[in-house]
């Protein structure tokens, strides 16, 4: 049984990071769709105003059959919902498959949302694809409601070159 | 505060707004605000029978996307009934995607109501595209007690 550590990202973690950023890309068959550097990570998660805020999950007396420690992370911001208020959006929580079962993604949850109640959140938000019903059972056990079904609410998005045309009108 | 109970209202749900003035002032006026918002406003000549010259609305925060990066986040939008069909919208919109341009962002995200046919159509106009109905993303949400974690069961 590894025994395992949680901690806050630093920038020396930039490259794990990425690393697991793809591997959660692939997974989800959209590994060519990361176009993000290690470059662009350290500026936006190290900077004055952090973009995000990262939870890694390392196991330091053993490592990977590639030779990794760090074997998971949590990508996290804070966002803003005008009926409720403050919220903590997930955006990337991956465990690298030889490391599950564990109990570290259960981990990583009960920090996240220790860090979500500390930080006065109302509610935690992220997106699943509708496929990974692994996933969805899970954190529907845990009681999480799957706004798209039941409410009806569809992610929509503008890639940059619309954004260019957008903001030249 | 008038706004987002308008917007409720047009949604059906202005039952769930539970932010008071005072929640407004300290997450979008201080340090490090939580959020920001544009507003839309008409010269005197054109305000409305109560005496409203602030038409419309867009609330935004910059968010991450693993794939592209910065992101700019647009959770809502709104333009008073009598004031569509204007172009607001489309300006206010317009002004969002600079704003997140000008601060290096890649793409805006926003959430839509499947029964919003008149916004889903505007934003198909402007070259969005509906992630859930495309790569079936659905928005989750945990909150009270599906928030603590910690109280999880046991799976397997």
């Amino acid at each position: 049984m590894a025994s395992f550590i949680l901690r806050t990202a630093e920038p020396k973690d930039v490259s794990d990071i990425l690393r697991l950023i793809k591997e959660l890309a692939k997974f989800e068959e959209m590994e060519e769709k990361v176009v993000l550097t290690e470059k662009d990570l350290l500026e936006d998660g190290f900077g004055d105003h952090p973009f995000y805020h990262c939870l890694v999950a390392e196991v330091p007396n053993e490592k990977s059959s590639e030779g990794y420690t760090v074997v998971g992370f949590a990508m996290y911001y804070f966002t803003y919902d005008p009926w409720i208020g403050k919220l903590l959006y997930l955006e990337d929580f991956f465990i690298m498959q030889e490391f599950r079962g564990l109990g570290i993604g259960s981990k990583v949850l009960k920090v996240l949302s220790e860090t979500a109640v500390k930080t006065r959140c109302s509610a935690m938000h992220f997106i699943v694809a509708e496929n990974n019903t692994k996933s969805i059972e899970f954190y529907k056990r845990r009681g999480a409601a799957d706004l798209s079904s039941e409410e009806g609410w569809r992610l929509f998005a503008i890639e940059k070159k619309n954004l260019l045309k957008m903001s030249a009108k | 505060m008038f706004f987002l109970q308008e917007l409720a209202e047009y949604e059906n749900v202005a039952e769930h707004v539970k932010l008071t003035q005072k929640d407004l002032e300290q997450n979008g006026f201080t340090n490090n605000p939580f959020f920001h918002v544009i507003i839309a406003e008409v010269p005197e000549q054109h305000r409305t029978k109560e005496g409203q010259r602030k038409i419309g609305f867009a609330l935004y925060f910059y968010s991450y996307s693993s794939f592209v990066g910065r992101a700019i986040y647009m959770e809502d939008l709104y333009v008073m009934p009598e004031f569509r069909g204007k172009g607001v919208g489309k300006a206010l919109m317009s002004k969002v995607a600079q704003l997140g341009l000008a601060a290096g962002c890649h793409q805006l995200d926003f959430t839509v109501l499947n029964r919003n046919k008149p916004s889903m159509d505007f934003y198909f106009s402007q070259g969005c595209f509906d992630v859930t109905a495309t790569i079936g993303y659905h928005c989750m949400r945990c909150k009270g007690e599906a928030l603590k974690w910690g109280c999880a069961p046991n799976d397997m």
